[in-house]
């Protein structure tokens, strides 16, 4: 494979020229934050101009992470982020999986259902939560009166925290599934025709099709999925925030930066402006993500490697 | 020639893009500068008489008040033709939050804040300042002392909820109470059902309800806080000095799992279990009053504020309000338990300073704060103003008991659980709890937790 080389002379130097805006702005709006964020981590900040700011050093680490029932509820919340994260990924990488290799095929109809399967994608998040919000009202919304039809009821998201923060995951799925089964469908499509013909002239079935041709060369796909679902969905909080406010038993991590940082309301009681804590939690988080997804991405390219060379 | 031409615009684009990354577009954001004192207005020169000015408020939610505000807009802009109200609405929940970020940012003129509370007391070990001591200390609340329209306030009402440090922040608007109970006096007519004044008699009277298949109680529980709040009765039934109960849990001489609080425990229980109606949890904090005014339940523990939106939404709607029979004492069930509720502030860096008091002087005028007392149901803090709507018929009788309540004394100490809170909410359907011994447990470990980490 011969690399290419950018010419001579300012040929060489032109590109990256134009790379320069781009790396301006990564500094200035994610490494340079980021960095703040660090360097307020080990201060007690409140993020208030005008404040005093002093240095704690490892205090606010200790607290998050070692600090009585406190530390115990954060450990809680890491740990209900990680389920957040294994479901809404296999879930929705599936069923996206599923939709895209049933919507890639010549039938009447499918334009329309990719774009209905789509259109949650671009709703934003308040406007899902009001959606299944008004669905999923236990005095009559359309889900309460279809139990009723079964002689059944809930209480939904106001019910208990196990079956509120399983809603959250549907909502995650039916919100996101549609930009998975768009990714896969683009990979579908680059898969030559000849290629399935030339199987079912072998005598393959469907499924040995589907294993042998077309799951090896939907990898690039597969890859970049899996790693915005399960980066995604290790930081979203969003969505619990407009579905279930700040309740015990489902608060995810990122909710509990958010909460910390900017101080969440209960009753009248506003928890203090903490945003040198929350800096530190959020640190702990850059760093969950940053270990999965390194793992993830180390696993996927080796995978892609020696599947498509 | 052309490969030249091509290489210098391109090399023209790529420092347009290079120098509009770097020339700020707006005035840039202020760093955290050195903080001015405490009070200090540094803003701009206001505007000249005449000149346009837009004034950027901010409130939370409450529809009677969220309606009295845009009346009240209207009026003060036809006085002041030059002055524009741009009125932002926020969820209760999400107040603190943004007046922090809006502040921050020099986006707000005047804006709604709750009454001073929850201050660090000197028993508390490694507390943190609450918010709006961070706000004054960091420099972005004005001093309003020497404000004329301060002095149509209650001077006990400006010194609790508005003052610190000798000066004063925000004119506090009203009191609420939070333990009472609206009951639907046609409902209990017709189940020939007695107004409860005990426990026993409130546990007897939802049970007739419930026989006739009318739900005993609502409230807002999709917003979570209605419900626990709801139950703050039941709390000052047991502890009716409610700073004393602050202290007494720092201090390790009352806990949360003793015979008293369990006993609180055991009513909280059937206050959220059988008590309340199912499907609760997904009414909102909004709809609640709507809810209770339909005539579907019987009673509504709730706040005081809620009474102009049940009137609102249905006038015709004959309605009483009690104080919590949390105890089988009667004569122990007559304080009102609440808060100082909103109050307003002006942002100390606003370039609007002259017309930000202006609206306040408007707002400050009797006959205008008389007509926002009766709109929101707030128990006055002007002296000259009266309780003419039902709500304050109702309270008249107890206003001599009013206490301040536990949530406005209440700082968590770091390291403390989320359960470290006396909450009805924290029982089934509403939480995972059913057994009050153990929630009780339960309350005290996470509490005790954060206390034996600050020691």
């Amino acid at each position: 494979m011969t690399s290419y080389l950018f010419g001579h002379g300012r040929s060489r130097w032109l590109p990256y020229l134009f790379l320069l805006p781009g790396v301006f702005f990564y500094l200035l709006i994610s490494l340079g934050p980021s960095l703040a964020t660090t360097v307020f981590s080990f201060t007690d900040a409140t993020g208030i101009a005008g404040a005093p700011v002093h240095f704690v050093g490892l205090d606010n680490y200790k607290e998050f992470l070692f600090m009585g029932q406190g530390s115990a509820d954060n450990y809680d919340a890491l740990w209900r982020t990680l389920k957040f994260c294994f479901f809404v990924t296999t879930i929705q990488f599936s069923l996206g999986l599923l939709l895209a290799v049933l919507l890639n095929q010549r039938l009447k109809g499918t334009a329309l259902f990719r774009t209905l399967y789509f259109m949650p994608a671009i709703l934003g998040v308040v406007i899902l939560g009001l959606i299944w919000t008004l669905f999923l009202y236990p005095l009559g919304g359309p889900a309460s009166r279809l139990l009723g039809v079964f002689g059944l009821s809930s209480e939904f998201l106001g019910g208990p925290p196990t079956e509120a923060f399983a809603w959250v995951i549907v909502v995650q799925i039916w919100a996101n599934v549609g930009i998975t089964m768009v990714i896969f469908i683009a990979g579908l499509q680059t898969i030559s025709a000849e290629l399935y013909e030339a199987g079912r002239i072998d005598g393959a079935g469907s499924w040995q099709i589907f294993r042998n041709v077309t799951w090896p060369l939907l990898t690039p796909s597969v890859n970049t999925n899996l790693l915005l679902n399960i980066i995604g969905s290790l930081q979203a909080w969003t969505l619990f925030m407009v579905l279930l406010g700040y309740r015990n038993g489902t608060q995810v991590l990122g909710y509990t930066i958010f909460a910390q940082g900017f101080g969440q309301t209960s009753g009248s009681v506003t928890s203090a402006f903490r945003q040198g804590y929350a800096a530190a939690a959020s640190i702990v988080l850059f760093f969950l993500v940053l270990v999965i997804g390194l793992t993830t991405q180390t696993i996927l390219r080796r995978r892609e490697a020696r599947i498509i060379g | 020639m052309d490969k030249k031409l091509s290489a210098l615009v391109s090399l023209l684009v790529a420092l347009s893009f290079l120098l509009a990354a770097c020339a700020p577009a707006t005035a840039p954001a202020s760093p955290a500068a050195p903080a001015a004192p405490a009070g200090a207005t540094t803003a701009p020169a206001a505007p000249a008489t005449g000149e346009k000015v837009t004034l950027r408020t901010l409130i939370h939610q409450n529809p009677p008040m969220v309606a009295y505000m845009e009346e009240f807009n209207k009026k003060f802009q036809e006085k002041y033709p030059n002055i524009t109200v741009d009125q932002s609405v926020v969820n209760a929940n999400d107040l603190s939050t943004v007046s922090q970020t809006r502040l921050t940012a020099n986006d707000v003129d005047v804006l709604d804040i709750f009454g001073f509370a929850n201050a660090a007391q000197p028993y508390m070990k490694k507390a943190d300042a609450p918010n709006w001591q961070t706000l004054i200390d960091a420099g972005l609340l004005m001093d309003i002392s020497d404000q004329p329209f301060v002095k149509n306030y209650d001077p006990a009402a400006i010194k609790d909820a508005g003052t610190y440090n000798g000066k004063v922040y925000q004119t506090n608007l009203g009191r609420v109470s939070y333990s009472g109970i609206y009951y639907n006096k046609d409902l209990f007519k017709a189940n020939n059902v007695k107004v409860p004044t005990t426990w026993d008699e409130l546990v007897a009277a939802c049970a007739a309800f419930k026989k006739a298949n009318i739900p005993c109680m609502t409230a807002g529980g999709k917003d979570g806080w209605p419900i626990f709040v709801g139950a703050y009765g039941l709390i000052g039934a047991e502890y009716p000095d409610q700073a004393k109960l602050v202290q007494g849990l720092w201090d390790g001489s009352i806990k949360w799992n003793d015979a008293k609080s369990l006993d609180m425990w055991n009513k909280m229980k059937v206050y959220a279990q059988d008590m309340m109606e199912a499907g609760a949890s997904g009414i909102a904090g909004d709809a609640a009053p709507g809810r209770f005014a339909s005539g579907a339940v019987a009673m509504f523990p709730g706040g005081t504020w809620y009474a102009s939106a049940i009137d609102a939404a249905k006038p015709a709607f004959e309605w009483g309000y009690i104080p919590w029979p949390g105890s089988n004492n009667a004569a122990d069930n007559k304080n009102l338990f609440g808060k100082y509720d909103q109050g307003w502030a002006i942002a100390a860096k606003t370039p609007n300073k002259d017309a930000a008091i202006k609206y306040l002087t408007e707002f400050s005028d009797p006959a205008n704060y008389q007509a926002f007392a009766n709109a929101v149901g707030f128990i006055p803090t002007q002296p000259g103003a009266t309780l003419n709507t039902q709500i304050g018929k109702e309270v008249a009788p107890f206003l001599s008991n009013f206490r301040v309540g536990y949530e406005q004394y209440w700082v968590a100490p770091k390291g403390a659980g989320q359960y470290a809170n006396p909450y009805a909410s924290y029982y089934k359907p509403f939480g995972t709890y059913d057994d009050p011994q153990t929630l009780a447990d339960k309350v005290q470990a996470d509490l005790q937790s954060g206390l034996d980490a600050v020691k």
